[in-house]
């Protein structure tokens, strides 16, 4: 597999890189951890004439923890580096779970979560653990910055709402409330470098140890063109008390908010079936995790 | 337009022109005559072209050899000392953890990286290591064994 020829740049700050993304326009590519992109470039589903690499880039992959109140993260920070992050694992726990399922130890080592997110295919591991999170992106071009909600920032498969002209150049998460779990589960044929049948992140926030559900946040990847949130199982579960029947009745109506397809990795009818599984699944899981919050 | 890199290659200095579009595999192999280091499936499903790139195993088919510039880079070539194979190669041998040999240097390369890390794995660590690895032949078995007895004989080493 022979990569097409391309022009390389290696700005060697932010700026650089901006003002080459602006210069360039819409032919040029940015040039992250390269797992999805040389890939699609070697089978010719890509074709970029220049390449933009971020690796010169200063502070790109710096993971920072905000006081008490959350993390900066940023887009060039590998999924090893968040799958083995002491406070990702902590208080982040979805990012950090679906960081460690993506591909495999040598994709992990080079894959990044602004490329997970920027190619926004439907499968990927990272947007619904975002999404749960409710993490901030903040979008960077030489005309100015501005900020979007993960939930805004897809379009469909393989668009989001960033312009050829603009760079991912953080993401910020708050950290969740006290006594808080989260889970990810991914469903493939295989453990690893697998592409999801369905994958699902879920955050639970309970108002005390044994107390009721008083937050709740179910995103699905893999299920329609875009990652999307389980609003109504999230908004059924709010206020009730945590229960294995409370958490199979929010699987099933998070399958009802899904469009999934038949492809060669499942039927649509057995994607229906595991999003209600995995769902309430997931559900219980984060309840364990939450029930073991430590201050 | 090629472009110049220097890096460290096994542990010397190696400086070269090379094009943009080539990839570190390629530049290993076609450049260097470093040809332990495999180019399989060239899209990071088999892991046969796996190398240590500044401590970490990477597929080197989707690296450039222009991102490679200034780093160190370890291959196959580059673990046997004095002439003595490297424990984990010895283990592979004395194991029969190989038979057709092609995943074997991305096989080994994992490992190192692993043991590096973590030198007393457990059985899934190991497995989950060489996740991104296939191996056609062997049926893994043998080279988790191999890799476990490799474990074992460095840190018996640095026990000494």
């Amino acid at each position: 597999m022979l990569l097409p020829k391309f022009e390389y740049f290696e700005p060697t700050t932010l700026e650089e890189a901006l003002r080459l993304l602006s210069e360039l326009g819409g032919n040029a590519r940015v040039l992250a951890g390269g797992t999805d992109l040389l890939v699609r470039m070697k089978l010719k589903v890509e074709r970029p004439s220049q390449l933009i690499s971020l690796r010169k880039v200063p502070g790109l992959s710096a993971i920072i923890p905000r006081d008490n109140h959350g993390v900066t993260i940023g887009p060039a920070a590998t999924a090893a580096d968040l799958s083995k992050n002491e406070l990702i694992c902590d208080r982040f726990t979805p990012i950090a779970l679906a960081a460690g399922r993506l591909g495999a130890p040598v994709i992990r080592n080079r894959a990044t979560i602004g490329g997970n997110l920027v190619n926004a295919r439907p499968a990927a591991d990272l947007p619904p653990a975002c999404m749960v999170l409710d993490a901030t992106l903040k979008l960077k071009s030489t005309h100015g910055e501005r900020e979007i909600p993960v939930g805004e920032f897809f379009r469909g498969p393989g668009e989001t709402v960033i312009e050829p002209n603009e760079l991912l150049v953080s993401l910020f998460v708050e950290t969740p409330a006290p006594w808080s779990g989260g889970a990810y589960i991914k469903l493939g044929a295989r453990k690893t470098l697998e592409i999801s049948m369905v994958n699902v992140a879920v955050l639970l926030t309970l108002q005390e140890p044994q107390g009721l559900i008083v937050d709740a946040k179910i995103a699905l990847g893999a299920v329609a063109p875009t990652p999307v949130r389980a609003f109504a199982a999230e908004e059924f579960l709010i206020g009730r008390q945590p229960s294995e029947k409370v958490f199979a009745e929010a699987g099933a109506i998070g399958v009802g908010l899904c469009q999934p397809i038949t492809d060669h990795r499942g039927t649509m009818e057995y994607r229906c079936l595991m999003i209600e599984t995995l769902t309430s699944r997931a559900l219980k899981q984060a309840h364990e995790r939450a029930l073991g919050w430590k201050p | 337009m090629k472009k110049i890199i220097q890096l460290t290659i096994n542990g010397g200095p190696v400086e070269a022109a090379v094009s943009p579009n080539q990839t570190l595999v390629q530049f290993l192999r076609d450049d260097l005559g470093l040809t332990g280091t495999k180019h399989g499936c060239g899209l990071g499903d088999c892991g046969a072209c796996t190398v240590i790139l500044d401590g970490k195993a990477v597929n080197s088919c989707l690296v450039l050899a222009v991102q490679a510039n200034g780093s160190d880079v370890l291959t196959i070539e580059g673990l046997a000392e004095n002439g003595n194979l490297h424990p984990l190669q010895q283990a592979f041998v004395n194991k029969g953890a190989i038979q057709c040999g092609f995943c074997t240097p991305g096989m080994i390369l994992s490992a190192k990286a692993l043991l590096d890390e973590k030198p007393n794995p457990t059985e899934p660590e190991i497995r989950t290591a060489i996740s991104g690895n296939l191996c056609r032949c062997t049926g893994y078995q043998k080279i988790v064994e191999a890799i476990g007895e490799a474990a074992n004989v460095i840190r018996g080493r640095e026990e000494l």
